[in-house]
């Protein structure tokens, strides 16, 4: 049960914050099928940056990690300007340039691995080696039962998400900004009529939500493999944003999905450990938690209300 | 700009203006775009890009290369290009249906290791003569593609759900529960793969002697390349074709004017699962003999760069398929022969999409700035 929430926990956080990148983008009108390229992109600077600059910081330096994580977001950032490039700047379709901007990542960041690895340390291989992310374990609440497994051996970046996600929740329904945002999403015509720049309030959000994604993205590759490969590549994109679509675009309930997720993939993988199935039977582990997003979907999809202006192209001389 | 007529005196402009060719002309700049940001990129690592693009034609057999082995030459290159390009012309067909229809089938992927694991499980491990097993392969791929296209279709028609996210979750279930059967029965010991279909069932035949030649012979080309014309057929002369793309150009004025959307888009996701299945059987059951599991193929999802490259028009695609197949098949051949790695060729893929999704913005820009005579030259000022 401990391991269930210990790694349910570290599966779902960085999920939620690749989701609330996705809220940001969606609730500015910018469909946003590109977080699963931006989160790698963003693993990918970071993991540059990790075995560019690590050396430089000694062997068991921390403040590395925590930089890397820093630099994940910017480059998250700065790829995320090609997508609001390409939807706002030059009206293409939004999916097909979230598509395309998965694909350029994907294939841009495995030539670029394998190509720095080969040209700069001179060795054949199509991954960057991190540091471990540092566990925690807070001594007087981990020994409550059950619940206490929430405190226990959690990797620090748990903590750090859900400020992030406070903070994100604070400007996206306390703030000027985050209701200009909100608002450029369900009446753009509004916002402009207000005086307000429609197209540099969605940049901002898309831009921000690489960001999000990029810190995401920078946490899987720590947890999952502790390297940078195109493993980091597994899908994690997609399932935040069916979390979000299934948390309707509200941040607690996109927090709940992303925890069901966590869960059920933990939950699963002890099922085949704890009934001594053979390692195949991961597999059909494995899709515990997509059919489980399907059954959700068919039942919470039908009074889901999507940004009114989610996915047109704003065009300021249309009524 | 206060001429009656803006003319440009940029070249670009004039070339790119002309309405009647930018079918053509804008596809083609995007091509070149990417090729030069391609260049740039082969530049910096230090290699000759003119010499990389060339051993890329000459892997794909539209060049010749300096020697050969026994029996192989430039028409077995080139037959093996047109045997990867049979799963792909119809998968990118099968996007461009849905297309049309306003829907993007993000899970071809999915639906192509579904009908290619069914026929390589029913047919493939079956003793049946290549007569009847050939025909039931591609009816098998068929049918189990509809399924798993119309299934994306139902849940969009009655429980509003995306079809970008039904999919993309379709086909991670399709993906592990495959792998799942493979390894548990179907699996060859030795490669780690699926077992072997028979060559009876085998969609691509194998050392066909031609001449001094022996080559491989995929038969299903003829049969994509029917299709597309087919395609076009069917969406520019029928009814349902007409009604299809309605659909995808205004839903609701579609649905004002009495035609059923929901029916419509089903049916539409249906027609390009099938296209989908058929592309899965030449795949696993003719390109290769035999199913990797757990991965699902990139084919898939390169199908919609090239659906986006031919425009989503069947006779399009016929050729921008044939570009990015001959540019992925040449690229074992470049990074053999020049030194430049093999990613490179999924690289200039997803350069060639990105200038592509620019195209309409291209030609909006192109066409605000007038290089040719067009009926609202004057109401600009």
């Amino acid at each position: 049960m401990t391991t269930v929430i210990i790694d349910g926990l570290s599966y779902a956080l960085p999920l939620l914050i690749i989701a609330i990148g996705g809220i940001y983008s969606e609730r500015s009108g910018i469909t946003n099928l590109a977080l699963e390229g931006l989160l790698g992109f963003g693993a990918f600077t970071g993991g540059l940056f990790v075995v560019l600059f690590g050396p430089l910081f000694g062997v068991n330096s921390q403040a590395v990690i925590y930089l890397s994580l820093l630099v994940a977001m910017a480059g998250g950032a700065v790829f995320a300007m090609l997508h609001a490039l390409l939807c706002i700047g030059f009206k293409a379709n939004q999916v097909i340039s979230g598509v395309v901007i998965n694909i350029v990542s994907l294939a841009l960041t495995g030539f670029l691995t394998s190509q720095i690895n080969s040209s700069v340390f001179g060795k054949p291989s199509d991954k960057f080696m991190l540091s471990v992310f540092p566990r925690v374990t807070v001594p007087g609440l981990s020994k409550i039962p059950v619940l206490g497994a929430v405190f226990t051996n959690f990797y620090m970046f748990g903590p750090i998400i859900l400020v992030l996600v406070l903070v994100c929740w604070y400007i996206l329904y306390r703030t000027r900004y985050g209701m200009h945002l909100r608002a450029c999403g369900d009446d753009p015509q509004a916002v402009d009529t207000a005086g307000i720049n429609v197209n540099k309030t969605r940049f901002g959000a898309v831009v921000f939500s690489g960001a999000l994604s990029g810190f995401g993205g920078m946490c899987f590759a720590y947890s999952i493999s502790g390297t940078f490969s195109a493993s980091v590549y597994m899908g994690a994109g997609y399932l935040a944003i069916a979390a979000l679509i299934f948390g309707n675009w509200k941040t607690m309930p996109t927090f709940a999905a992303c925890l069901i997720f966590g869960f059920a993939r933990s939950g699963a993988y002890e099922l085949v450990k704890g009934l001594q199935l053979s390692s195949s039977f991961s597999d059909l582990a494995m899709t515990l938690p997509y059919i489980l997003t399907l059954l959700l979907l068919i039942f919470f999809s039908k009074n889901n209300r999507a940004p009114r202006a989610l996915g047109e192209i704003y065009d300021k001389s249309k009524r | 700009m206060k001429n009656e007529q803006p003319k440009s005196r940029n070249p670009l402009v004039i070339v790119l203006g002309n309405k009647r060719w930018q079918f053509i002309t804008i596809p083609l700049f995007a091509i070149v775009c990417s090729l030069l940001a391609i260049s740039v990129i082969i530049l910096l690592v230090g290699k000759n890009p003119l010499v990389a693009f060339q051993s890329l034609l000459q892997g794909s057999g539209f060049l010749p290369k300096e020697n050969y082995s026994a029996y192989k030459g430039m028409l077995t290159d080139f037959m093996d290009t047109l045997d990867a390009l049979t799963p792909m012309l119809f998968a990118a067909l099968a996007v461009a249906v849905a297309f049309k229809a306003g829907l993007f089938n993000i899970g071809v992927s999915g639906q192509m290791l579904l009908s290619g694991f069914m026929a390589t499980v029913l047919v493939g491990y079956s003793t049946l003569p290549a007569g009847l097993a050939k025909p039931l392969v591609l009816l098998v791929g068929i049918v189990s593609g509809a399924f798993a296209g119309g299934l994306i279709g139902v849940l969009k028609y009655r429980f509003n759900i995306n079809e970008v996210v039904s999919a993309i979750m379709l086909n991670y279930i399709f993906q592990y529960i495959i792998s799942f059967f493979i390894n548990t029965r179907f699996v060859d010991p030795v490669s780690r793969q699926s077992r072997n279909v028979s060559e009876a069932a085998r969609l691509t035949l194998m050392n066909v002697e031609v001449g001094a030649y022996k080559m491989r012979l995929p038969i299903c080309i003829l049969l994509a390349l029917l299709l597309a014309v087919a395609l076009q057929v069917f969406l520019s002369k029928t009814k349902q074709g007409y009604e299809l793309k309605a659909v995808g150009l205004n839903p609701l004025a579609s649905k004002y004017a009495g035609i059923k959307v929901g029916g419509n888009m089903v049916f539409a996701l249906t027609l390009s699962g099938a296209l989908a299945g058929l592309a899965g059987v030449t795949y696993y059951l003719g390109y290769f003999q035999s199913i990797q599991p757990g991965t699902l193929s990139s084919l898939g999802f390169d199908s919609i760069a090239v659906s986006l490259l031919g425009n989503s028009h069947p006779i399009g695609i016929v050729f921008s398929s044939l570009l990015i197949t001959a540019i992925s098949r040449g690229s074992t051949y470049m990074s053999s022969t020049v030194g430049v790695r093999q990613e490179i060729a999924s690289l200039v893929t997803g350069m060639i999409l990105l200038f592509s999704a620019c195209s309409g913005y291209i030609r909006y820009v192109v066409n605000r700035s007038g290089g040719h005579k067009n009926k609202k030259g004057g109401k600009q000022a």
